[in-house]
């Protein structure tokens, strides 16, 4: 989905699934703000190698 | 003495232990300056003075009893108010945290009062670290005090008003996307985003975990050293704490840089993110002042600043969604404006959005690691603008992005801005050290041989 263009109706789909109905009746400009810049995530460019593990790792250990 | 408001803590600390300066006297000058002028800073959201003073009677009475703390004993420090202060609400200068009152000392707090320093009480932040300068909070934006219709950066901009305008000789701020640094620029003080790892972040409200880092901010580079010394050590209460020897970082500080190799990225404020010119003279005058001083400069390139700051947005954000997305979704008018924008961006971000960051973080990583295997400090700008009006919503958003801090929230690498030099308008203009990971001992180097050189720390405001 190209997230620069989303739309009202995705908008308030996704809104409302992350419980931000409150949200959506009280400051609907501001969740349009809010998706709008999800588009950001668009800029990370991907690995080229599907093998490229995240930052930090997985690490076996005692935990705290 | 004279000027008790411009002392250095170092300085402050010394005259203490040898009874040159009572902890009294200090106190009762900084307070009184507080009262002055704190009303057109902004820089306190809660002066904690008769506490302040108590500490200060029996930090004297100790010192005639012959007994020091520690390195700081009796010298006074400023806590951002997203840190917990034991007794003292922690508000991030929110309406939703506002009677949040803290239980127990975060642990750096806890090691600067086990250091004999003084808590004078909490300071302005950008609501919850993100959001602002916003004028919709319980608590007014602080204002820098090089001039107050100008913003003071953030968020930690109580830290960087007071050191600034000598309201106290150091303060604890936290960065998580340039937030000790950005401050640090706008107010032409000292401040250092530690290595991820090495400040413990246990008792700081958190805004990512990945990013966050707890830093000093000070007037000279000596203090800051001085300051880390105390606060930094591994916390086993911290998952993300380093166990990493002590280090005493102060103690290099007058070594000249002869031999050091400087890698000067200069991609950032010449083709990324277009600099003022202003700027773009005062970091090359650092670098030319630099080598003079016997450093070796050369041109390093890195990732594009457009990328850094998507991969530190899409993991800040995401992070804070999760730590915010109760409160968004029950009481989404209790925030402000700019805080609520920016928290509920991480709920429109895809899992995958996050793991992509987190694997290009890696890479982002591998590019500084492999940078400095050829150099042993990299010179960068912080930002590329001076300070904008405060009251200028349009400047606001325009000059905020318009930086080179979050690269190293993302890679974890030290980095410390301090002032480069001041402009035609009489704003501060900034630079930025970044170094190998735990070498802050080498990043306080050279920054003591600009300092030294440019006689930056004893460049202050003209506000009286």
């Amino acid at each position: 989905m190209d997230r620069q263009t989303m739309d009202k109706s995705t908008v308030e789909l996704l809104a409302r699934r992350a419980g931000l109905d409150k949200a959506l009746a009280d400051h609907p400009e501001d969740v349009a703000a809010a998706a709008a810049q999800a588009a950001v995530a668009r800029r990370i460019k991907a690995p080229a190698d599907p093998r490229a593990e995240p930052w930090p790792p997985m690490r076996a250990g005692d935990g705290l | 003495m004279s000027d008790l408001h411009w002392m250095t803590a170092a300085a402050a600390a010394r005259a203490i232990a040898t009874r040159e300066l009572s902890p009294v006297d200090l106190m009762s000058a900084l307070l009184a300056r507080i009262e002055r002028l704190d009303p057109k800073l902004n820089a306190f959201i809660r002066l904690d003075g008769e506490a302040a003073m108590a500490a200060a009677r029996t930090a004297e009475a100790e010192v005639a009893a012959g007994r020091l703390r520690g390195p700081l004993h009796g010298v006074p420090v400023g806590i951002k108010d997203i840190i917990d202060v034991a007794g003292l609400p922690t508000t991030c200068h929110s309406k939703i945290l506002q009677d949040s009152l803290a239980a127990s000392d975060a642990v750096c707090v806890a090691k600067l009062r086990g250091a004999g320093a003084i808590v004078l009480g909490k300071l302005s932040t950008h609501e919850f670290a993100i959001g602002g300068p916003s004028f919709d909070l319980p608590w007014p934006p602080a204002r820098t005090p090089w001039n107050t219709d100008h913003h003071p950066g953030g968020s930690s901009s109580g830290s960087g008003s007071g050191v600034a305008a000598g309201l106290f000789p150091m303060a604890l701020g936290s960065d998580t996307g340039g937030s000790v640094r950005n401050p640090a620029s706008c107010c032409g003080i000292v401040g250092l985003k530690p290595t991820y790892g090495l400040v413990s972040r246990r008792g700081v409200f958190p805004l990512s975990f990945t990013l966050d880092h707890v830093g000093p901010m000070t007037r000279t580079v000596a203090d800051n050293a001085l300051m880390l010394e105390v606060i930094a050590g591994h916390d086993p209460g911290d998952p993300g704490s380093a166990a990493t020897p002590r280090h005493r970082y102060a103690a290099g500080l007058d070594r000249d840089v002869r031999g050091l190799r400087v890698g000067f990225v200069q991609h950032f404020h010449q083709v990324d993110m277009p600099a003022d010119p202003e700027v773009t003279a005062a970091l090359e005058h650092v670098a030319r002042t630099l080598q003079l001083e016997g450093a070796e400069i050369r041109d390093i390139h890195l990732p594009t600043l457009g990328e850094f700051a998507a991969v530190n947005r899409v993991i800040l954000q995401s992070e804070a969604w999760a730590i915010h997305g109760p409160w968004l979704r029950e009481r989404p008018g209790d925030y402000g404006q700019l805080a609520r924008r920016r928290l509920m961006a991480g709920a429109f971000f895809s899992a995958g959005d996050f793991v992509q960051a987190q694997r290009r973080r890696l890479e982002m990583i591998a590019a500084v690691e492999e940078a400095l295997r050829d150099v042993d400090v990299l010179l960068c700008a912080s930002s590329m603008d001076p300070a904008c009006r405060i009251d200028s919503p349009p400047d606001i958003e325009r000059t905020y992005p318009r930086q080179a801090r979050t690269p190293f929230n993302v890679t974890g690498h030290p980095a410390l801005a301090m002032m480069a030099g001041v402009s035609a308008g009489g704003l501060p203009l900034a630079v930025q050290f970044v170094g190998r990971n735990f070498a802050e001992a080498t990043l306080f180097q050279v920054a003591r041989a600009w300092e030294r050189a440019a006689g930056t720390d004893k460049k202050h405001p003209a506000i009286v």
